[in-house]
């Protein structure tokens, strides 16, 4: 019937055939510059792509299969393969979540406009800018790291640094320099032992005069003998215009102030502590006959908290003993946790916003009547709200996967140092670049890492075709 | 080419907008600098016409170099149309010379692309253009830049890599009065900086040029430009006991943590320019370690870093160093020392430079290299500063200061002059700078054999022998 009238419509058969062929041309005439454009800037180069990886690094010699074979056979590929399935792994699923978390909650707050914007605003700087912003956050140095100093703030309270840190790599022994030698547990001890009414003198080094200042010591002094007590100095035994000099206390040498000391019986038990003044003096008063020794405790020297490498290749899984292999394949380095995590401060916006859309759409009668039905908001996420969005999840989701499948912005802004081919941080895609544009320049490493690229990523591809063509 | 250039560059770039103050300075000094030296300037007639010049410099750099060209411009009638390519020069020239457009004369940073370019044919030798100027470039100069026999480049910048860059209040701090001239007296002068309570050295890593670039001297130091050279074209094998002994000596610096600012695990995370800052601090904060090993390009750094700081022993206005940067602090350097048994090894140096060539003869173009080669060239730049120049004609005198001075003519009188061997190692230069940081990580000897292997399979697969 439909057919029919239709025919009706549009007059005799014959006539019908010509509009219809001429309808054709215009629509092939149409999509000439379009289809020449696809062909010159994605067919050809994808097609050069492939040719190229077949051969040599100067693109002059076609080398079999020999490009792949490198790839496979390096465990540079697997570090950044092993990088790809952890982002694959990880970002998809927390992304999803974050933006479905946020999406929701938004609808049930006030200002909720005002939310979404802020939450949608990164996905609007250029990932170098965040990149460099996170670059700063996850710094070393306390003092430039906001996170380390948080981490800083909470490890000074459980572990409070001592009034001479250490330094990294150096330890309490390294200071003893006269009259002093290390005793157990990083404290540091008198090398002889003292009786009633004798001075000590230790002395030590290793610690910047800076230190010393901030501290407020004075030139050393030894304290005088007292009947009853042990006494004795505490002094930095470096002399900048007499380095050579040792244990003599010289003019420029300051005290230790603020040491915490014990006084120790022969069986190594603690009799009584004292602490040092500013020249580095100290007194055990009424102290029996002895043999004792004056330990220097080892609190004075607590190093002071160095730091989180966020962005450091030490892995989070325990695989320093395995092979070279396993190593690259099961190690989880935290600098891929925090570019994931830097990462989906950029895009957490952006799912949020998808999802929030596909929540508009909902039926929102079934969520009322769940409401009237008693469910609670717990209930109705977790049975109503999560299955009538799936497919908008699903898409978030896929979408994700492909866009870390060929990760390649935040890996090499913000893991300028590991993300080199065989670094911790390396990916498919960062590799294709310096294999291609770093040092090497070879094309044909680079074009067949790029076709094993494409071939990862056209699985989930289809997938989101077919979900798109199939709507 | 090398990535270590692109990150050098990005990080000199970094460095013009804090030196931008000197800009007004330089812009005096191009108006002063070109008119007295335009006299002592040899009377070449009026030539005309135009040359296409392309080197790497940009920004401050670009400046400084067309200030070098504007005495030339004016005695010769001819306009240089300079074009900065930045750090792609190499890349830019090789696919310029293949489409067939290439300048008429280019500077490059690597005279592995202007061998690359002469054995194609296409350059010019250039004995005839530059006549008696050939004999002012030291031979270990000209020697890189000769193609059977025949030269093809003339030397117009070069970099040195030999320095290593000490605050010398932090010295003062130790009584460390002389610096070191072996390789021994560097690490007793390191014990006695701990003593005194100050961090030796402050350790570059990053993506590992920088530590490549420390191997490098100490190879070149120990085994000799000879072994350098064969150890960068894959002539001895990585395995080899002059590798293991470069190894050795290196883990003498890296196997102390507690000569390394952060000890090891800080010392992964130094990279450039941090690394510098750490010895030469902004004001606001105090230095961390009293040297930097690395090459003269650091007092850009330095300089932009403070004002106040000044090159040699003693602060602004005749005042003592300070550590503090906001008082009168300063910036030295002295050359890498060589073990006390390679003595012979000492006037050997790493370093880097800028070669100009000849690509498509004309009377312009050819007055235009003989004056890139010619003294007045390179003084005008020198008076600049951030600059050295190998040739041996442009007086020591015109340098801005002692610290240039004598890096200029560290470059001038080099025995041998080796390139970065890690630049020259192709697909692979990014495995090697690995390679170096693993073993920082773990500096004990029984690493060394497994990283020599490791290295030896990476050469071989990258350079095909």
């Amino acid at each position: 019937m439909a057919v029919v009238a239709v025919e009706q419509q549009l007059g005799p058969p014959r006539r019908r055939v010509r509009r219809e062929g001429q309808h054709h041309l215009q629509s092939l005439a149409f999509l000439v510059p379009g289809a020449v454009l696809l062909l010159a800037i994605v067919i050809w180069p994808a097609i050069a792509t492939i040719r190229y990886s077949f051969y040599n690094g100067t693109a002059t010699k076609a080398v079999g299969f020999s490009n792949y074979k490198s790839l496979f056979s390096t465990a540079d590929t697997l570090i950044a393969f092993r990088n790809n399935v952890i982002w694959v792994l990880v970002f998809p699923f927390i992304v999803t979540v974050f933006g479905l978390v946020f999406a929701v909650l938004s609808e049930h707050i006030r200002w909720s406009t005002a939310f979404k914007t802020i939450i949608f605003l990164p996905i609007v700087f250029s990932v170098t800018a965040s990149s460099l912003v996170f670059t700063q956050i996850f710094q070393l140095d306390p003092h430039v790291g906001v996170l380390n100093a948080l981490v800083q703030t909470v490890d000074d309270y459980f572990h409070p640094p001592g009034a001479y840190p250490l330094s990294s790599g150096q330890t309490a022994a390294s200071l003893a320099t006269s009259g002093v030698v290390a005793g157990p547990h990083g404290t540091l001890e008198s090398s002889t032992a003292v009786r009633a009414g004798s001075t000590v003198r230790i002395g030590l080094t290793g610690v910047n005069p800076d230190t010393l200042t901030v501290l407020g010591a004075r030139q050393a002094r030894l304290p005088a003998p007292s009947p009853g007590a042990v006494t004795g100095l505490v002094w930095r035994d470096f002399s900048a215009s007499n380095p050579s000099n040792i244990s003599g206390v010289l003019p420029g040498e300051d005290g230790f102030p603020n040491l915490h000391l014990a006084l120790l019986a022969s069986d190594g038990s603690i009799i009584t502590t004292t602490t040092t003044d500013a020249f580095g003096r100290f007194v055990f008063p009424h102290v029996g006959t002895g043999p004792f020794r004056v330990q220097i405790e080892a609190s004075n020297f607590t190093p002071s908290f160095s730091g989180t490498f966020w962005l450091g290749p030490q892995s989070l899984t325990p695989t320093s003993n395995l092979s070279q292999t396993a190593q690259a394949l099961l190690s989880v380095p935290l600098i891929d946790i925090s570019e994931i995590l830097a990462y989906l401060w950029i895009w957490a916006g952006f799912t949020m916003v998808v999802v929030a859309a596909g929540l508009a759409a909902l039926d929102r009668e079934a969520l009322e009547a769940a409401h009237v039905d008693g469910a609670t908001e717990w209930q109705t996420f977790r049975r109503i709200t999560i299955p009538m969005l799936a497919p908008v999840l699903t898409v978030v989701f896929v979408t994700m996967v492909i866009n870390v499948l060929k990760i390649f912005d935040i890996v090499v802004n913000l893991g300028v140092d590991t993300s080199q081919p065989g670094g911790q941080s390396s990916t498919l895609a960062s590799d294709v670049y310096y294999l291609g544009f770093g040092g090497g320049v070879h094309t044909g490493l680079a074009s067949a890492l790029a076709v094993i690229l494409f071939i990862l990523v056209v699985p989930a591809m289809l997938f989101n075709l077919k979900r798109i063509s199939g709507k | 080419m090398s990535q270590a250039r692109i990150v050098l560059s990005a990080a000199r770039r970094h460095k013009l907008f804090s030196i931008a103050a000197f800009t007004g300075l330089l812009g005096l000094a191009v108006t002063m600098v070109p008119a007295s030296v335009s006299t002592a300037a040899p009377a070449s007639s009026h030539i005309g016409g135009s040359v296409s010049l392309w080197a790497e410099w940009s920004s401050a750099e670009q400046q400084n170099f067309e200030a070098v060209l504007v005495p030339f411009e004016a005695e010769t009638g001819v306009t240089v149309n300079y074009s900065s390519k930045g750090s792609n020069m190499d890349t830019a020239i090789d696919a310029a010379v293949a489409g067939g457009a290439p300048p008429q004369v280019a500077l490059v940073p690597d005279p592995g692309t202007l061998l690359a370019l002469a054995k194609k044919g296409a350059i010019q030798p250039l004995a005839p253009v530059l006549g008696s100027e050939v004999s002012d470039y030291g031979s270990a100069w000209n020697n890189l830049v000769t193609y059977n026999g025949k030269l093809y480049g003339v030397w117009f910048k070069g970099a040195n890599k030999n320095t290593i860059w000490y605050n010398p209040a932090e010295f003062a701090l130790a009584g460390i009065k002389t610096t070191p001239t072996t390789w021994q007296q560097l690490l007793t002068d390191a014990a006695t900086l701990k003593r005194a309570g100050v961090t030796p050295f402050s350790v570059c890593t990053g993506i590992g040029w920088p530590v490549a670039d420390l191997w490098q001297n100490l190879y070149l130091k120990t085994a000799g430009a000879t072994s350098y050279n064969a150890l960068a074209a894959h002539n001895i094998p990585w395995t080899s006991p002059t590798v293991t002994t470069a190894f050795d000596t290196l883990a003498e610096l890296v196997g102390q943590p507690s000569y390394l600012l952060g000890g090891t695990k800080g010392t992964l995370a130094n990279a450039y320019p941090t690394c510098v800052d750490e010895v030469f601090p902004k004001a606001g904060s105090m230095p961390k370690a009293a040297m930097v090993i690395e090459a003269d390009f650091v007092v850009n750094e330095i300089v932009g870093n403070s004002a106040n700081y000044t090159a040699g022993t003693t602060g602004a206005g005749g005042k003592k160093c300070t550590a503090n940067p906001a008082a009168t602090p300063c910036y030295d350097f002295f050359p890498f020392p060589a073990p006390a048994a390679d003595q012979k090894n000492n006037s050997a140096i790493q370093g880097s430079g800028d070669v100009a060539m000849l690509l498509k003869p004309s009377a312009a173009a050819k007055a235009l290299i003989k004056y890139l080669g010619s003294p007045e060239a390179g003084e005008i730049w020198a008076h600049l500063g951030g600059f050295a120049s190998p040739n041996k004609m442009v007086p020591l005198s015109s340098y801005p200061d002692p610290v240039t001075e004598a890096d200029a003519s560290e470059l001038q009188h080099a025995t041998s002059f080796v390139f970065s061997l890690d630049d020259l190692q192709g697909s692979w230069e990014p495995s090697l700078w690995q390679d170096m940081l693993n073993f920082v990580k773990n500096p004990s000897p029984s690493n060394i054999a497994g990283i020599e292997k490791t290295m030896q399979a990476q050469a071989t697969a990258a350079m095909g022998h």
